[in-house]
């Protein structure tokens, strides 16, 4: 039997003006393997987080949805904080109920609303199938090509000789450079480009 | 450069292209072509007795033709390495069979005309692509500037050669038609940059500054001259920028906002016709010389590298980082990054920062002896798989290969071909899991039970 906790954040008033939270997170207590269900101001600060763990631990959750922002922003965030209380992080789902619903739904709350519910629904019907996944590691030949050797070029492979690894400055023309060695004066300092 | 040349750590290879990239962040495998210089670096004094001696004289491409080169060269005098090259399209020896007067000259023996492109291959953790800009060839579509047929009608890159003083004139801005100082000099700004029509629809971001740059260097460095500049805007959004540009107009500049419309000759001046949109009303300047703010292109061959590398551009060719605020020296094919102008137009300071920032993100994969790669990729169910190979074929990544297994089935030992995932190449895009035929391709975090669960809770 899965054990299925659903946060729903208000992200402010970002999610919370537009969607009914209470409403999304009372429905979803009805979803099939949901056994937690609540919402928070803003899921992703430090009292937020400390919510998900709490809840982990006294209800025994396995699995975890967040019905925020886009993943692009807060998924590493969240999956880091279940892996915190034990949970595999890609037991975990992300439902974007603000720039997929509330930004976009601002003059419907009650639809919204409704695609929020959905959208909590979705993301939990998939972490229900969701199963523990894990990195591999391979090696890293521990020497940089930099092509063009320009000033992008010649600063780059600076920068990382200096950190005291080896790089190799490709470029196809006779010499080092690039249309920088062209130049007079520099602006806005005028100094010597060469 | 001497900072570059002089790293113990850093290794040059000039006079070099990549021929092809292959494998994956940490371990790709680069093939590049030395092309052959003719010379033989390691007993090349760069002494120049073979560039002294050389009998034939072309036209300089680092000094974009107001100046002349031998067949062999250095580019410029304090070039790195300061080994020349022999320019075989010219030189009489390959051209003709005759001459070889370098070969009999050279103190060190150092002239091989036998040399061949050598091809090297070598492992890379990362990579960084810096290729740079070139300019607008402004004389293919602007003909109200003369299509390129004044000769005193120049390019900014041209005026920094002629005020450069290792550059063709020693640093007197000079006319390249007779030679003479020019008195008044007029610079138009935004040429191919904001023009729809005809150029290209992004500013370009450097030519405001360096046209206020060369205005300060005429006035400074020729008496009683003029400066004029042709503008649509002048935008100086950098430290100190505004105050630089400031200063031009205090030392004399005049600007005046507005295109110009028709440049042509009347006897030694250059009829300059446009309009002050200011004022209303139409100007006409008698110039001896006009320099063009030409706007950056992505420099030649990045359509090439962008395939050997996975790196998308976007409309103009410019190579696409994988966020524009978030991660702005990254790009969807992990362990590759960007720095300079190949990104978008850039000026030095911003070049400057974004190859260190580059820089840091390499040296933060070399911090660890294995990186981690994300579980979220493809893979297949070999007992599903067809072969088929439709995977292979689409894979933008060029992470599917199709192997070959073996197995015992009711007594008999059967092999087949199946796909199998590379999992360092593998993006994680999902476009194999939508082409396989068999649903034997899958991608892990998004299977296809996973996204049928979906749309179940959806429909169902």
């Amino acid at each position: 039997m899965k054990r299925i906790g659903v946060f729903i954040c208000h992200c402010g008033a970002n999610i919370a003006s537009v969607v009914d939270v209470k409403k999304v997170a009372e429905t979803a207590k009805s979803f099939p393997g949901v056994v937690y269900a609540t919402d928070y101001q803003y899921m992703c600060s430090d009292p937020g987080q400390e919510l998900i763990r709490k809840a982990v631990k006294e209800h025994r959750l396995d699995r975890v949805v967040v019905a925020s922002c886009s993943p692009r922003l807060h998924e590493p965030t969240f999956r880091k904080t279940v892996a915190s209380v034990g949970i595999n992080p890609y037991l975990f789902e992300m439902a974007n109920i603000r720039e997929q619903c509330a930004w976009v739904h601002s003059k419907d709350k009650e639809g919204a609303t409704i695609k929020a519910i959905d959208l909590v629904r979705t993301a939990v019907a998939k972490v229900g199938k969701n199963v523990p996944l894990f990195a591999s590691t391979i090696s890293v030949t521990k020497k940089a090509l930099v092509i063009g050797a320009g000033i992008a070029g010649m600063q780059a492979a600076i920068d990382i000789a200096d950190a005291g690894y080896k790089v190799v400055l490709v470029d196809r023309e006779p010499t080092i450079g690039g249309n920088m060695v062209k130049l007079d004066k520099t602006f806005p300092t005028l100094d010597c480009s060469a | 450069m001497v900072a570059a040349a002089q790293h113990p750590q850093i290794e040059l290879l000039t006079y070099s292209e990549i021929e092809n990239i292959s494998g994956y962040v940490g371990n790709f495998e680069v093939k590049i072509r030395k092309k052959a210089r003719s010379v033989d670096p390691l007993k090349c004094t760069g002494c120049g007795t073979c560039w002294g001696k050389c009998p034939t004289r072309v036209d300089s491409e680092f000094d974009l033709g107001l100046g002349k080169r031998k067949a062999i060269y250095l580019p410029f005098p304090q070039a790195v390495p300061a080994v020349p090259v022999i320019d075989r399209e010219h030189c009489r020896h390959f051209t003709k069979g005759k001459c070889g007067i370098c070969e009999k000259l050279c103190p060190a023996k150092a002239i091989d005309f036998n040399q061949k492109d050598e091809i090297i291959t070598e492992k890379f953790g990362a990579i960084i692509i810096a290729t740079g800009y070139d300019l607008l060839k402004w004389e293919e579509v602007y003909g109200e500037y003369g299509y390129g047929k004044y000769p005193d009608v120049i390019t900014g890159m041209h005026f920094e050669r002629l005020n450069n003083a290792s550059g063709p004139t020693k640093g007197q801005i000079l006319r390249p038609s007779d030679n003479k100082s020019p008195e008044t000099v007029v610079f138009i700004k935004c040429v191919g940059s904001r023009d729809d029509a005809r150029g290209k629809s992004y500013c370009s971001r450097a030519c405001c500054m360096y046209t206020a740059k060369h205005v300060h260097q005429v006035l400074e460095k020729i008496p009683n001259s003029q400066a004029i500049v042709f503008y649509m805007d002048v935008r100086t959004p950098g430290k100190a920028y505004e105050e630089f540009y400031k200063r031009s107009v205090d030392e004399g500049a005049v600007y005046i906002r507005g295109r110009v419309s028709r440049i042509f000759q009347e006897g030694d001046k250059l009829i300059v016709r446009g309009e002050d949109t200011l004022l209303g009303r139409q100007v006409e300047v008698k110039a001896d010389m006009v320099v063009l703010a030409t706007a950056m292109i992505p420099s030649k061959g990045w359509d090439v590298l962008s395939k050997m590398t996975n790196v998308s551009t976007d409309k103009d060719g410019f190579f696409q980082e994988a966020h524009p605020k978030l991660r702005p020296v990254e790009t969807f094919t992990a362990g590759v990054f960007l720095a300079g102008a190949c990104q978008g137009p850039k000026d030095i300071p911003d070049t400057v920062s974004q190859a260190s920032a580059a820089a840091v993100k390499v040296c933060q994969l070399f911090t660890k002896d294995e990186m981690a790669t994300d579980p979220m990729v493809a893979s297949v169910d070999e007992s599903l798989c067809s072969g088929c190979g439709m995977c292979e074929n689409i894979c933008p990544y060029k992470a599917i290969e199709i192997k070959t297994i073996t197995e015992r089935i009711a007594g008999k030992q059967i092999s087949r071909r199946v796909s199998s995932v590379n999992k360092g190449l593998c993006q994680g895009c999902g476009t194999c899991s939508v082409a396989c035929p068999s649903g034997a391709m899958n991608l892990n975090g998004f299977t296809n039970e996973q996204i049928l669960a979906e749309v179940d809770a959806i429909c169902l």
